[in-house]
This record gives structure tokens, sequence and C-alpha cells, in this order.
């Protein structure tokens, strides 16, 4: 046997493991392109879910409706409202979303996400995650503003938007673990996604058409903030 | 690995293993302190041809667990354990090994660089550090072979270790994900 075999399989190691690194460090955001959401008409709504024909109808006014009997009168934060962009530099997607006052938000580039849970007031929306911190003002159909994650910030701007874009959210139970996929589709046809399996693994979602999911095949059907929301926010639900 | 019952004479012998022990122990350290503090990146580069990252490092590993019990046979026939003609069984055991460790550094990258060392969950916690001690015992494996005149037991030893510590991240990563998921590509 050649004495420097030994030395040869190490060194093919140390290059696949270099080769990686060069491949890895400059591979592209995964933010897929697919085609422009075509304009929601009431009979197009590619969306399963039997909700989401009564959301489908566009609202010509920028303010969103309102759903309920408003508790405060002067706060002038939209009841409802659906927000989603671009994070600026960091090229991932970012998505809030207003129910009376309650706010969910997700932030992703498909490498690293943040679920997000906060609050609306006086046109300003603070909302916390993981190692994320969101904070926007809400003004003339958008919310703008900035996202920390862990030791870096960046600036958003996020249009208001109508389904089938914004934010979806599903959940599954499988043997032992918890799965969550969280996406966000622009009106450009951006989406970006991540689907995680427990805490600790996880991996880039597919591009999104908005219909059930199958992922290694278990089927996750993404819900809309309507949907999710009382779920997401109870304390009984897991931290996610 | 304790030295303290080797007869004397065998002393110079134990002594030529100090090289690729510490050198072990320090790629061992070494990856851990990488991956306790490389910030997780969340993607690596991998092969293609999977449906995702998970699955190709579900099924690598299964190569590599696969080859391992391949190179405990192997092994057993090099050493006359198993009575075989030729010497065969050190060709397939060099090209076993070198294999199944080519199998596992795409999954040990993606590892290291997307998600980083984790002590929060057994599973993964166990995963973490027998990844680790598994290329540290590596380096010390493929440093030890080409010296002369080390103790018998080396090579059975730290090759049994090898096995034990492959086998056990096979069953913290893709058994879980078999049994979690089902059988998935």
């Amino acid at each position: 046997m050649s004495r420097l075999g030994p030395i040869y399989t190490l060194a093919v190691g140390v290059v696949m493991t270099a080769g990686l690194t060069v491949a890895s460090a400059t591979a592209s955001p995964q933010i897929q392109e697919t085609a422009a959401v075509p304009a929601a008409a009431g009979g197009a709504d590619p969306l399963a879910t039997p909700e989401a024909t009564e959301e489908a109808t566009p609202d010509a006014t920028q303010e969103p409706e309102e759903v309920a009997a408003p508790e405060q009168e002067e706060d002038p934060t939209p009841k409802k409202a659906d927000y989603a962009g671009v994070v600026d530099q960091n090229g991932g997607l970012i998505a809030i979303s207003i129910r009376k006052g309650k706010v969910v938000g997700y932030f992703c580039d498909g490498k690293i996400e943040a679920w997000l849970r906060g609050t609306a007031a006086d046109n300003t929306v603070t909302l916390e995650g993981k190692d994320t911190l969101v904070t926007a003002a809400l003004r003339g159909g958008k919310a703008q503003g900035r996202i920390e994650y862990k030791n870096k910030s960046w600036r958003f701007s996020a249009a208001t938007v109508k389904k089938p874009s914004g934010l979806y959210r599903a959940t599954a139970q499988v043997r032992g673990a918890r799965v969550v996929g969280g996406w966000i589709k622009l009106p450009n046809g951006q989406s970006v996604g991540r689907i995680m399996l427990g805490e600790n693994s996880g991996e880039a979602a597919a591009a999104f058409d908005g219909g059930v999911q199958e992922w290694y095949g278990i089927p996750l059907t993404p819900q809309d903030p309507d949907q999710f929301i009382d779920s997401f926010l109870s304390p009984a639900a897991p931290a996610s | 690995m304790s030295h303290t019952q080797v007869a004397p004479q065998n002393r110079g012998a134990v002594a030529a293993l100090v090289i690729p022990v510490l050198a072990g122990g320090l790629v061992a350290a070494a990856l851990g302190v990488y991956g306790e503090l490389h910030p997780p990146t969340g993607f690596a580069y991998g092969l293609a041809g999977f449906s995702g990252p998970l699955a190709m490092k579900v099924w690598l590993t299964t190569l590599a667990a696969l080859l391992a019990i391949v190179q405990v046979f192997s092994a057993f026939a090099i050493w006359g354990k198993i009575p075989v003609r030729g010497s065969w069984p050190g060709v397939v055991h060099r090209w076993s090994g070198r294999l199944a460790f080519l199998a596992t550094v795409p999954v040990a990258f993606h590892c290291l660089y997307s998600v980083g060392a984790r002590y929060d969950d057994p599973r993964v916690m166990f995963h973490s550090i027998f990844g680790c001690v598994f290329y540290g015992v590596f380096v010390t494996k493929m440093l030890s072979l080409p010296k002369r005149g080390l103790p018998g037991w080396t090579l059975p030893v730290v090759g049994g270790l090898l096995f034990t510590l492959l086998i056990g991240l096979w069953l913290t990563s893709s058994f879980w994900f078999f049994t979690t998921i089902g059988v998935q590509f």
C-alpha cells in the first residue's frame, strides 16, 4: 500500500470541503421567480381553500375594510391589512398582516427565517420573533421600517397586497415532530418559503403556487393569516 | 484511550500514536468550535438529484453506513477472521472506506456550515458530538495507517470506534428521518 494513500484520502476531503465552501458562499438567495400573479378576479383564485373566495375581490381603496366594530375610534391603524415586500440588501421577503390590533409577520430569504408576532397601534407595528425585531410605520398603504436579525439590520418597504399574494403558513404533525412551512408571495410573482422539521432541521421551499405543498410526502395546506392568526398567537401553540 | 496498562516494551510503539491522536483531537475540537461559533447560514451547496438537502444528507449518510458495514467485514477478512484467498479484502476495505468518507463530506459540510452544532435536543446534541469526534478519529486513523510498529490493537480499536460513531450518526439523523417523515427521496 502506498504510504501516502491515506494522506491523499484526507486531501480529497479537504479539497471537497473547500469547493463546497466556495460554492455555498457564492450561491444566490433562494427567491423563486414565477409568472406574475394575475389580477385577482373573483373566479380565478387559484387557492383551493374554501375561505379563499370571500377574500378574492380586490379592495378599490387602500384603506383596508373593517371587519369588526371598531373599539378605538381614534386610532388610525388599519383594522385589517396585509403587507409584503422585499428586504433591502438582504434580498429576502417580509410579510406583515394586521388583524384588529394583533399582528403576525414572517421574514424569509430561503436560508434564514423568522416568525413574528406583535401589536399595531398609532400606525406603528412592532413585531418580535426568535433573534428578530421588526418595527414599521404604516402610511400611504405601505409598511416601511427596519428588521433586526441577530446583529444585522436591514430596511424594508412592504406595500399592501391582496390574495393570492401575501403570507401563508402551514403546520402538520408527523410522528414525533412538527412541520411548519412559511411562504410569502408578491404580486410580481416572486415567492420565498422555508419548511422546518422540528426546531433544527429545515430547508428552502419550492416555488409557491398557493395549493397544497407536498414536502417529502407530507401534504401541507397553506393558510392565510385569517385562518392561522388565532392558533399562531394563542399561548398554547408551540413557539416556532 | 488510556495508555497506562501498556507493557514497558510497547512504550515506543504507543509513542508513535501521539501525533495521530493529537492531530485527531485537534480536528475534532476545531470542528466543534467552528460549529459553535460560525453563524448558521441556513443554506449550503450540496449534491443535486435529491428533492432537498435533508434527503441528500439522509441518503449519503445511509450510503456511508452501508459502506461501514462493508468495512467491518473486509477488516475481518484482512485480519484472517473470515477465511478468504487473495488480497482483495484490502482493496475492498480501502476503497469502501474512501467512498464512505467522501460520501460524508457534503453531509458534514451542510451540517456545520448551514446548521452548526446544537445542544438543545438530545438527538441533535449526540449527533453534533459524534460528528466532530468522527472526523477526529478518522484523521487519527489516516495518520496511523502509514506508520510502522504501532501497537497491534491500534487499527482494530480506531476502526471499531469509527464504525460505532458512524452508526451513531446514522441513527441520530437518517434513522430519525425515516421514522419521522418516512422513506423519502
